[in-house]
């Protein structure tokens, strides 16, 4: 497994909305989050959302304190993600996995000619 | 046309590398963009992400975006645009992103690509090579594991191709954007991430050729693309029952290579067909019954079909219930031997 | 989709199933004036907290809001017609019992449903809501024009894309007919009140709760709009409901 840090920075949030102020973060620097749990709360002026965690991995860091005005396209928090080796699928479908032994039912009986 | 184009910088290595499918065509792509000016790479995601499989990844990089570009999610007019290039003395490889996202296209495929040449009496010959990621076995979603092969078979028109491992990815792709006629190069996407030591090489067999994968005496395997491998599984299983079976890689499904069918056959009496397509007019008919034209006399049974069902491609889970397994043709090849 | 017999308004409605099933009591969620139920409860994390906890989530567009009808006369906004919808809603679904989490005008709703018909409710939460009339001085003026809360909320609200500003006056004129007051209160069904400790809307929230028996939860350092993400609030809210869950 190799590892990798990925940042996440706060998206576009529609409507216009140009920033956001970190209301309450939902995990803390060291813990293991895994993909779509709740990453940070945000308001914005118009209303305030959960942001749903875009990674399974470690939060190496978070960029933002509570309270602050963040915006948009700013750094969030950066993950640390593990990749496994080999190939990597692409962004549909998976890698197939090669049987090592492929199993059988049906045994064969050559032919007597 | 595409002999006046020099090739001393593209000429590939010949030594024995590593290299998967998705890599070897990647260096395929390459080879034929530095050879010839007039090559231009399109399509969904081509460009600055380097395709869905990463493809033709740093591609654009390296030839810039006037030659390798992303299109609108439009695959009409992904194929419209690569006609019109056509007549304008390029040398298109569009992508289709996949298979099942080729029927968008196939107005444009069908009554443009197809007939240009035919229509304009030669005069606008659609030296089109149209990249198609294909069939299925990587468990995505719906449309992203269609068998298409029978329906360009059955354009006249078009050549169709399906390579079954990364050196002939590399070669049959050379040989397809250099045809001066239009192309259908079906990627198989379960092969993309298969690794194994290849020669890159220039095209030896002509067009419409076959290539025997595994000789063997009491019955002929037919496959294209990831059939290929299942059929070699099975091979190597009946030889622990004593039974020898030839693997027979198809590779170009227009024009088929009749010749190389019958030379089969005629040696080994048997004949299955394996594809993952559904059963009902699917290439399986086609070919059983060319070897049945040819080798009526010899035929020490029918010309047995393993296929996909006649259903719509099923959800990912249940993939592996709908290819041909290896049971089932061991099933196909034991009735021939029974017969 | 439900409809009501006052003028055939129909209303949407998600139904969401968790993965895994069981025998937990299913959440109404009563989204706030101006909202719908995925700016109020999808978006804010509420959805996903109570499919973690194994629980179905019934969640309308109330009439007026969201994906559902937007009539644009008063006459179809009495609190009693959104009772009806839900209650029509509940039938059609097959539940005999839900527990009911409103928030702000929701909360004004889920009261009077559970007022209307307690058997239906099994556990009710009332967040970002309090005894004073939110409504206060609608009838007089334009909405939006004046300087009470319900002017700031309305003033916030009625620029949401896919709101309806005549259909949002004319819901805030129904209700209006009908001022809130705390008596009688819902016979048998345990309640919580939830509000930002920095929400005028739900002034005097706590002395109310203590008055009808109720528990009552401060979310620290919110107001009116983002107490609704608040993780206390959910986790609060939460513990509440999962009292008793699997029995009812």
């Amino acid at each position: 497994m190799a590892e990798e840090n990925i940042t996440f920075s706060l998206p576009d949030l529609g409507e216009g909305l140009v920033e956001a102020t970190v209301l309450e973060w939902q995990v803390e620097v060291g813990e293991r989050i895994g993909r779509n749990d709740p990453l940070v709360e945000v308001e914005t002026t118009k209303s305030a959302v959960v942001i749903p965690s875009p990674e399974s991995g470690v939060v190496a860091g978070l960029h933002a304190e509570e309270e602050q005005v963040v915006p948009v396209g700013a750094p969030l928090v950066t993950f640390t993600v593990e990749r496994k080796d080999g190939p990597q699928a692409g962004i549909v479908g998976r890698v197939p996995t090669e049987e090592a032994a492929p199993r059988r039912r049906v045994r064969l009986k050559p032919p007597t000619d | 046309m595409t002999e006046l184009i020099e090739r001393a910088e593209s000429a590939p290595e010949t030594e024995t590398i590593e290299l998967s499918m998705q890599q070897a065509i990647n260096r395929a792509l390459r080879t034929l963009l530095a050879e010839d000016p007039r090559v231009l790479l399109f399509g969904e995601d081509v460009g600055a992400l380097g395709g869905v499989f990463r493809v033709s990844d740093g591609l654009q990089k390296e030839f810039g975006d006037q030659r390798v570009f992303d299109t609108p999610l439009a695959e009409s007019a992904i194929m419209g645009m690569a006609v019109g290039l056509a007549m304008n003395g390029w040398r298109p490889v569009p992508e289709l992103q996949f298979d099942g996202f080729a029927y968008p296209a196939i107005d444009q495929i069908v009554n443009q690509v197809a007939r240009m040449n035919y229509r304009t009496r030669g005069a606008a010959p659609m030296p089109i090579t149209l990249r198609l990621p294909s069939f299925g076995g990587i468990q995505a979603p719906e449309h992203h594991g269609e068998s298409l092969e029978a329906l360009f078979a059955h354009t006249p028109g078009l050549k169709v191709v399906a390579p079954s491992d990364p050196g002939e990815a590399y070669s049959l792709l050379l040989q397809s954007v250099r045809s001066d006629d239009p192309v259908v190069y079906m990627e198989p996407k379960a092969c993309y991430w298969d690794r194994r030591p290849v020669r890159l090489s220039e095209p030896t067999d002509p067009i419409g050729t076959s290539r025997v994968v595994r000789p063997g005496r009491h019955a002929t395997l037919v496959a294209w693309g990831a059939m290929v491998h299942r059929c070699l599984q099975v091979a190597e299983l009946a030889a622990e029952d004593g039974v020898e079976l030839e693997v027979l890689d198809l590779r170009w499904l227009k024009p088929i290579d009749a010749a190389g069918l019958a030379a089969s056959v005629a040696r080994t009496k048997r004949a299955v067909v394996v594809h993952e397509a559904p059963l009902t007019a699917g290439l399986g008919a086609e070919v059983s019954s060319l070897i049945t034209e040819q080798c009526f006399r010899d035929l020490a049974a029918p010309v047995q079909r393993v296929t996909g069902f006649d259903v719509p491609y099923p959800a990912g889970p249940l993939e592996h219930q709908y290819l041909p397994t290896i049971d089932r043709v061991l099933f196909a090849v034991q009735r021939t031997l029974e017969y | 989709m439900t409809t009501n017999p006052v003028g055939d308004v129909t209303m949407s409605y998600v139904d969401l199933l968790p993965e895994a099933p069981g025998e937990a009591v299913p959440v109404l969620l009563l989204h706030g004036f101006g909202s719908d139920f995925q700016m109020n409860w999808g978006s804010t994390g509420w959805v996903r907290d109570l499919e973690a906890v194994g629980r179905r989530v019934i969640g309308p567009d109330l009439r007026g809001h969201g994906a559902s009808d937007k009539p644009t006369e008063s006459a179809f906004y009495l609190p009693e017609h959104f009772v009806s919808d839900l209650v029509d809603l509940l039938d059609r679904l097959g539940l005999e019992r839900v527990d009911v989490v409103g928030y702000s005008m929701g909360s004004r709703l889920a009261w009077e449903l559970a007022l209307t018909a307690p058997e239906r409710v099994r556990r009710l939460v009332l967040g970002g809501f309090g005894p004073d009339n939110a409504l206060a001085g609608v009838e007089e003026g334009v909405p939006g024009e004046g300087d009470t809360p319900f002017d700031q909320v309305y003033r916030t609200v009625v620029g949401l894309p896919g709101n309806d500003a005549d259909a949002l006056a004319a819901c805030a004129l129904g209700q209006a007919a009908r001022p809130f007051t705390p008596e009688p209160r819902p016979e048998g069904v345990p309640i919580l009140f939830a509000a930002g400790a920095k929400d005028p809307v739900a002034a005097g929230v706590e002395g109310l709760a203590e008055a009808i028996g109720a528990t009552f939860v401060e979310v620290p350092k919110r107001d009116h709009v983002n107490a609704v993400s608040s993780r206390a609030f959910r986790r609060a809210v939460i513990d509440f409901l999962e009292v008793d869950a699997d029995e009812a």
